[in-house]
């Protein structure tokens, strides 16, 4: 009998220091944000959507080598005389994508690199399958591109 | 059972979309009024094939698959593939990647014992408190991996060879940072959870899972330790660098839902020693590795290492081509379900629940 009283009174002991716990978090400041509002700044390393430095790529196809999922196309054409190759198209395929980031470490030259964004919403699907990343507003169409992050 | 009224026997598809089944599980319930008297758990509905895709990737490549495996805790299956790889090609990464695995590995062992108590304790009826406590400090985990290595759930950060990102110093405060705050954090659980006298009574004695019974049905991870067998591989089968470190196994005494709940409440403070080891020893050097080396594997290899769920194998063969002959791997979760349908026999449904939610099961690994 005397220990059905015990085990009562702490089971009200116990429930009352959940209540302090919870209470507590009353006097706390809150740790979201309102989303669309207000937007939490990307990380440095962040890894969205891919994006491309014309001017730096050389064509080597280390990148499209070492795609897990074949996202990227990649043509380029030798000049006959100086055996330099020329980027003739390049395009990603966002539905394929896994954003594992190995094409950036992969690129002997810093040219593909993941940007900032990640909120991408498209209004046709060739969008998303076929962004041609020479272009220089492919992404015009969802906001400032890579311009948040400043990777080097 | 002994029963006085004769009912029929109902049969109850419970899932595969179901909020307390963690996932696509589907259970068909054989009940026999409330209480259970056959269970089978149906499985495959999250099968991506991926120890087919192995055999088509390189070793490289395949590294951000083992992502998709136990995507509650990513890093550790990174990690898991990685040893196995370099076991087999006789690979070392420097001593910083080790120290910095060990320290993803034990932070992401802690988000995910976060997970599995939270979504543990909304099974049993506490909706939104703690799910809500755990995502908060869950968040300040995945904060550190963003700027570690960019994502918050498919890292990609242990690399064969090292890792992908070095360790800067604003990232080694806020991991400081963390240790104390959540060391502080935990006791909140205990008040909030542990103690909690309705949470006691709802999952003490539930889903027992006797020592010869884990040992027989494989059973590994805080599962297995809540029975009372002390097997840990970090511990009895050191890799890396955790034979340097301090820390103790914990094991319960009964092996039921409450001891398994209570197993993983010790273990994140051990993972906490661990990270606040690591980090005061870390050495200099350069941990990251290099992703344009061609691997040519040739030979078989088994490595397992300790994730949050259990024991996780990976198993490659390799007969010096690019891609791998075959890749097996050996995941916690499947074998800790096996043992559910002995395990929920004569209970009611919402125990079954509260059982399943103990297991700690993840649909990827299970059908991976």
């Amino acid at each position: 009998m005397f220990k059905l009283f015990v085990d009562i009174w702490q089971g009200i002991v116990s429930i009352f220091k959940g209540f302090v716990v919870t209470g507590r978090s009353m006097f706390r400041k809150p740790v979201t944000i309102q989303y669309p509002l207000q937007k939490a700044a990307m990380t440095q390393r962040f890894r969205g959507m891919a994006d491309l430095r014309v001017e730096k790529c050389i064509s080597c196809l280390q990148c499209v080598r070492i795609c897990p999922t074949a996202a990227l196309d990649l043509t380029s054409v030798t000049n006959p005389e100086t055996k330099k190759k020329a980027l003739e198209s390049f395009c990603f395929n966002a539905e394929l994508c896994c954003f594992c980031g190995l094409c950036q470490d992969v690129c002997p030259t810093k040219a593909i690199f993941l940007n900032a964004l990640y909120e991408v919403a498209y209004y046709k699907r060739s969008d998303v399958t076929a962004i041609d990343l020479m272009a220089p507003d492919k992404y015009a169409h969802v906001g400032v591109l890579a311009a948040g992050k400043g990777k080097p | 059972m002994k029963t006085t009224m004769v009912t029929e026997e109902l049969i109850v598809n419970m899932g595969p979309q179901h909020p307390s089944t963690h996932g696509v599980l589907y259970l068909e319930l054989k009940l026999n009024g409330e209480i259970i008297t056959d269970c089978r758990p149906h499985i495959g509905y999250l099968h991506r094939s991926i120890e087919k895709i192995a055999e088509n990737r390189s070793l490289v490549q395949f590294v951000p698959f083992t992502d998709r495996l136990d995507y509650l805790a990513s890093m550790n299956d990174n990690l898991g593939f990685c040893l196995a790889a370099e076991k087999l090609l006789q690979l070392e990464a420097p001593a910083r990647a080790q120290y910095l695995r060990v320290i993803v590995a034990e932070l992401n062992r802690i988000a995910s014992h976060l997970l599995a108590i939270s979504t543990f304790a909304q099974d049993l009826g506490a909706y939104a408190t703690p799910l809500f406590f755990a995502m908060r400090d869950r968040q300040k985990v995945v904060q550190i991996f963003d700027e570690l290595c960019g994502q918050r759930l498919t890292y990609n950060y242990i690399r064969i060879g090292g890792v992908a990102g070095d360790l800067t110093p604003d990232i080694a405060r806020t991991i400081n940072e963390f240790v104390l705050y959540f060391r502080k954090m935990i006791n909140d659980y205990d008040d909030l959870l542990t103690h909690n006298i309705i949470f006691k009574v709802r999952s003490k004695g539930i889903g027992i899972i006797s020592k010869e019974f884990a040992l027989d049905y494989a059973v590994t991870g805080p599962s297995l330790r809540a029975s009372g067998v002390k097997w840990d591989v970090r511990k009895d089968e050191p890799y890396l660098v955790y034979d340097k470190f301090d820390f103790d196994v914990p094991v319960g005494a009964n092996g039921d839902a409450w001891d398994r709940y209570s197993v993983r409440i010790q273990e994140m403070r051990e993972s906490l020693r661990i990270i606040e080891q690591a980090m005061g020893a870390i050495p200099e050097g350069d941990p990251v590795a290099k992703v344009n080396k061609v691997f040519r594997p040739s030979g078989e290899v088994y490595m397992r290492t300790e994730s949050p769920r259990g024991d996780l194998g990976f198993y490659i063969v390799g007969t010096g081509d690019v891609f791998p002959y075959r890749l097996k791997i050996r995941t916690p979760s499947f074998s800790n379900i096996a043992a559910l349908p002995a395990l929920i026999k004569g209970l009611n449904v919402s125990d079954a629940v509260c059982a399943l939610g103990s297991l700690d099961i993840v649909m990827g690994e299970i059908d991976r």
